[in-house]
């Protein structure tokens, strides 16, 4: 299997199928990143979408490292952009959980607790907690994407990650 | 890193839910207007740049005919001179103009297009 740095000097001289490896190999990731991050499905995809094409045009400014951290921070910044034209309809919609994802009963309930615990952390915690243990970034990497210092990013991390247990233990019991 | 803090069990549900995501569409939505872009640029980069490397060339000889050859060669041309060169070949032949045109246009569609 060839490497995202690979794949990625190849797309930055014009290799398509190398992008396309690319996106098929970080999609998940990413549009989870964007789902988790606009709370609104219909819009997510079309942000990850942007986010992709943008990595397309600037493939070229890829210096290596994480791809996925990468494409993440890009696909933050796409998100970031979206949710300034669209701030006053950014609102929690619970209906947008069960569209967001289909699959099983069990599984769609498990996704409805880790979706509603989620949603009911304060923004900056909720960001660091998609980026970092959603999305896998490192706190480094997430510092990175969110212009935030690290030791912001850990704490906002740790804490959400105590209020995500809670909220699931929460949930099992009850 | 998420090791560190111990949260591998919430990033394995979380990817669980990523990993259910049709890639097929949205792969195929996000190339799409990649190939499409590819499609007409080469056609056109290609094209323009033909036709006025053609111009160009059909016109050498009648350049060359019309400058003017100095008794003895001065290689220190100013601007001006050089400016005054290329508006008066524009002026006997208008291809000459439509050549650089196309080339000028040619390295601006380049510049707007080129990825970073």
């Amino acid at each position: 299997m060839q490497s995202d740095t690979d794949l990625a000097a190849k797309a930055a001289k014009g290799g398509e199928a190398a992008f396309e490896t690319l996106v098929r190999r970080h999609q998940a990731t990413v549009r989870g990143l964007t789902r988790r991050l606009s709370r609104r499905p219909v819009d997510a995809d079309d942000i990850a979408q942007a986010a992709f094409l943008t990595a397309w045009r600037k493939i070229g400014s890829y210096a290596g490292g994480s791809f996925k951290a990468w494409i993440c921070q890009i696909a933050y910044r796409e998100f970031l952009q979206a949710n300034r034209k669209t701030r006053p309809e950014v609102e929690f919609d619970e209906s947008a959980h069960i569209i967001a994802f289909d699959n099983s009963a069990s599984r769609m309930a498990e996704r409805l607790d880790l979706d509603r615990a989620l949603g009911d952390l304060p923004e900056n915690q909720r960001i660091c907690v998609v980026m970092c243990v959603a999305a896998g970034l490192s706190h480094s990497e997430a510092a990175i994407a969110t212009g935030w210092p690290l030791g912001t990013v850990k704490s906002h991390v740790t804490r959400g990650v105590v209020a995500l247990r809670k909220h699931l233990a929460a949930e099992h019991v009850a | 890193m998420q090791t560190e803090d111990n949260y591998t069990d919430l990033t394995a549900l979380f990817e669980a839910q990523d990993a259910s995501l049709d890639a097929d569409t949205f792969v195929a939505e996000v190339m799409k207007p990649i190939r499409n872009r590819a499609r007409w640029r080469t056609p056109l980069l290609f094209g323009a740049g033909g036709l006025g490397l053609g111009a160009a060339v059909s016109q050498i000889s009648v350049v060359l005919s019309e400058l003017p050859v100095p008794s003895t060669p001065n290689i220190d041309v100013s601007l001006s001179a050089a400016q005054e060169s290329v508006s008066s070949l524009a002026n006997v032949n208008p291809v000459w103009a439509l050549a650089a045109g196309v080339v000028i246009v040619c390295l601006g569609f380049i510049t707007l297009t080129e990825r970073a």
